[in-house]
């Protein structure tokens, strides 16, 4: 053969295998429905690979593509679904968090689950609290529950008896807390300026009276609930030097290093720290204000059921198969937070019993950010940018609010 | 068959230069130009990626917002001061490092596959790596300067907006000289040995055989390596998103940070556009200085 007829050759046969092969490819996937899933987990070791084995075994038609995406604070993973979304190439279901509920409503790609969630069994088995905190403005129900964290505070129970004190409860005792424990090159608390910082902000500002409403922000409670959390970085000096950059590792390595005696975060970080510290750590809810209001952070995590999938019924029984019982267990073991079922939470054994008593006892404090388009850019740009600038002193605690309220209200 | 038919071209081979460059054509339209004609399209829009139903066309709002914008001109300005500080100081340690690697010594092969490594690792894993190393409470760095007594407690290098920013520019050097050294060397190494012979009998002292020797004669390949490298490190952001995120404030924002987190942090997609359109037309003039440079290297 001569090489220019066994290009020609070549090449047709190369632009004709696709032809050939399409009809074929069709046929096998009208057999089997193809689900996919975005997902992710802070430990990208682990993978929901058990969990998809048993669906796929219990339901023979339906084939799932787990897709795990780079979480990256949130920015990264948002980005993409919502570029995916733009060119319509979103999956059939995401994990996805409250945060950005209203941005997908804005761009109609959520599917309502009521119709779906009457009819699924495992509806009784999750508290009619978590459904309603999961519901979005207009009432409807776009997100399964999949799992929750709390934050609270973790305190060195060692250094606090040493300094015959109470774990702290009002902000005053967490203020002499946080004194007490700052010697030398340790800090009393590890403060976290960084990218998520807002959720270890928001009970020391909204937790005094703070909101999100026109005016929450520049409210008087507001503005000293701020005043007095920077001033513990700038005036009272119990936070490390470095608070204005640290995120979450830099606070939980401190935590563990012993350069800092309380840090905020959620039981996520139990074992890693109990693995280090052993029973020197415990955890208590986060301080509040003399009122004992307060306020926390509910850290959710929820699968939807994107509007342009070609495959909703095979998608939802994903979905509410990671929400019942004894799947969701094995999920939350995968991603080390709560299971969001009420049979789940009775056998669970993943972290030790102060730990979850924590967060059961933070729960009646706990809330979320507000369901607004400008959530995900409060968190991710707006806050830590003023909160920065106000903990180095090149702006005042109260133009930071200031700019907060422009944010939301401007 | 008449002579003017046997010289005339025939029309197959008119065509067939354009054919071979077709290929390259369509890939650099699918991959360059059709982007650069979206982020122009975007730039005159109030393109905010959540709101996908709502793209008002706003002309050229989006550059009137940018030349009022605060941020913007700090970003200019820190941008200013990163290209001038770790092309130059990429350069100086890129010369020196290529003149000791043109020299005789044992392990030479040793050292040239060595000083590669910076260049040759991910951008990520260097913004890792050092954001680790200055890290306040478990950092190397501060553990070696106190063991040394050169600082009495940590510093935190990433949380003070000055030390933050040229932490950074540190880091940056670090990866970038190897290219410089590599390039350099290779021009030294084309360099006739007779010349400095020549300078030898003549009693030129080191300093003068590398004003008048090395120097001129590797002047175009450190115009063209700076040239490239001033594009290259206008552009990037990688490792000042890993290692600040721009932060503390707005002490690292750089111009590709500003846009790259308008866009993909705000969601803002119509006015990082604007900035990153802006970004372009202050590097077309380096990149045009560039483009003449090489095309006139191809005509000799």
């Amino acid at each position: 053969m001569k090489r220019r007829h066994f290009i020609q050759t070549a090449g047709a046969a190369a632009l004709g295998a696709p032809l050939i092969s399409a009809p074929m490819i069709r046929s096998a996937s009208a057999q089997t429905a193809t689900v996919r899933w975005w997902y992710h987990f802070d430990n990208p070791q682990n993978t929901p690979n058990e969990l998809i084995a048993q669906f796929e075994k219990d339901n023979p038609g339906i084939k799932i593509q787990a897709e795990s995406i780079p979480w990256g604070g949130g920015g990264d993973y948002y980005t993409r679904l919502f570029a995916a979304i733009v060119a319509k190439n979103a999956p059939d279901c995401a994990m996805v968090k409250l945060s950005s509920q209203a941005q997908l409503l804005e761009m109609d790609a959520l599917e309502p689950l009521d119709g779906h969630i009457q009819n699924w069994a495992g509806k009784a088995d999750i508290s009619y609290n978590i459904w309603n905190v999961n519901k979005a403005q207009n009432g409807k129900q776009y997100y399964l529950p999949l799992q929750y964290v709390v934050l609270y505070l973790y305190y060195r129970a060692d250094w606090l008896q040493a300094a015959g004190l109470q774990p702290p409860k009002t902000y005053e005792e967490f203020l002499a807390a946080a004194k007490a424990m700052t010697k030398g090159d340790v800090s009393g608390f590890g403060m976290r300026g960084g990218g998520g910082g807002h959720d270890n902000w928001a009970p020391f500002v909204v937790g005094n009276g703070a909101t999100f409403a026109k005016g929450g922000m520049v409210s008087e409670q507001a503005l000293a609930g701020n005043r007095f959390y920077v001033s513990l970085a700038r005036d009272h000096k119990v936070t490390p030097a470095s608070a204005a950059s640290d995120g979450f590792r830099q606070i939980v390595d401190g935590f563990k290093a012993e350069r800092t005696g309380m840090i905020i975060h959620h039981i996520g970080s139990a074992n890693e720290l109990v693995t280090a510290l052993g029973d020197k750590v415990s955890a208590v809810p986060v301080p509040r204000p003399a009122n004992g209001k307060g306020w926390t952070m509910f850290g959710d995590e929820s699968n939807a059921l994107l509007s342009g999938s070609k495959n909703k019924d095979a998608a939802f029984k994903w979905i509410s198969f990671l929400s019942s019982g004894a799947n969701n267990v094995a999920f939350n073991k995968l991603t080390g937070q709560l299971p969001v079922t009420t049979s789940g939470a009775t056998s669970w054994t993943l972290h030790p019993k102060r730990f979850v008593d924590a967060s059961a006892a933070s729960l009646p404090l706990a809330g979320v950010l507000p369901d607004s388009p400008k959530t995900a850019d409060f968190a991710r740009t707006v806050w830590p940018t003023s909160m920065q600038r106000a903990l180095l002193g090149q702006i005042a605690p109260d133009e930071m609010m200031k700019t907060i309220e422009a944010h939301y209200n401007g | 068959m008449t002579a003017a038919s046997d010289t005339a071209p025939a029309p197959r081979l008119v065509l067939t230069p354009y054919l071979f460059l077709l290929p390259a054509m369509l890939v650099t339209l699918a991959v360059v130009l059709w982007p650069v004609a979206e982020t122009v399209w975007m730039s005159l829009h109030n393109f905010i990626l959540f709101k996908p139903r709502n793209v008002p066309f706003i002309g050229l709002g989006n550059f009137w917002r940018l030349l009022h914008d605060e941020v913007f001109w700090l970003s200019l300005g820190h941008s200013l001061v990163w290209i001038s500080l770790v092309v130059g100081l990429q350069f100086l340690l890129g010369l020196v490092t290529a003149l000791l690697l043109n020299q005789t010594f044992w392990w030479r092969s040793l050292a040239r596959s060595l000083v590669i490594i910076p260049w040759a690792l991910p951008s990520v894993i260097i913004g890792l790596t050092w954001t680790w190393m200055y890290d306040f409470n478990v950092g190397v760095l501060n553990d070696v300067l106190i063991r040394f007594g050169l600082i009495d407690k940590p510093v935190a290098w990433l949380a003070q907006p000055d030390s933050a920013f040229f932490s950074i520019v540190v880091a940056l050097i670090w990866q970038g000289f190897p290219f410089f050294a590599v390039t350099i060397l290779a021009g030294l190494q084309t360099i006739s040995a007779e010349l400095y012979e020549a300078a030898d009998m003549d009693g030129a002292t080191r300093f003068q055989r590398l004003r008048f020797i090395t120097l001129p004669a590797i002047a175009d390949v450190i115009a063209t390596a700076l040239l490239l490298r001033t594009i290259w490190v206008a552009n990037s952001l990688d490792v000042i998103l890993v290692m600040t995120g721009g932060g503390p404030g707005y002490s690292t924002y750089t111009l590709p940070l500003y846009a790259f987190l308008k866009a993909y942090s705000g969601m803002e997609f119509g006015y990082g556009s604007a900035l990153a359109i802006m970004l372009t037309l202050l590097l077309l003039l380096v990149v045009f200085i560039y483009v003449r440079r090489a095309a006139r290297e191809l005509d000799q």
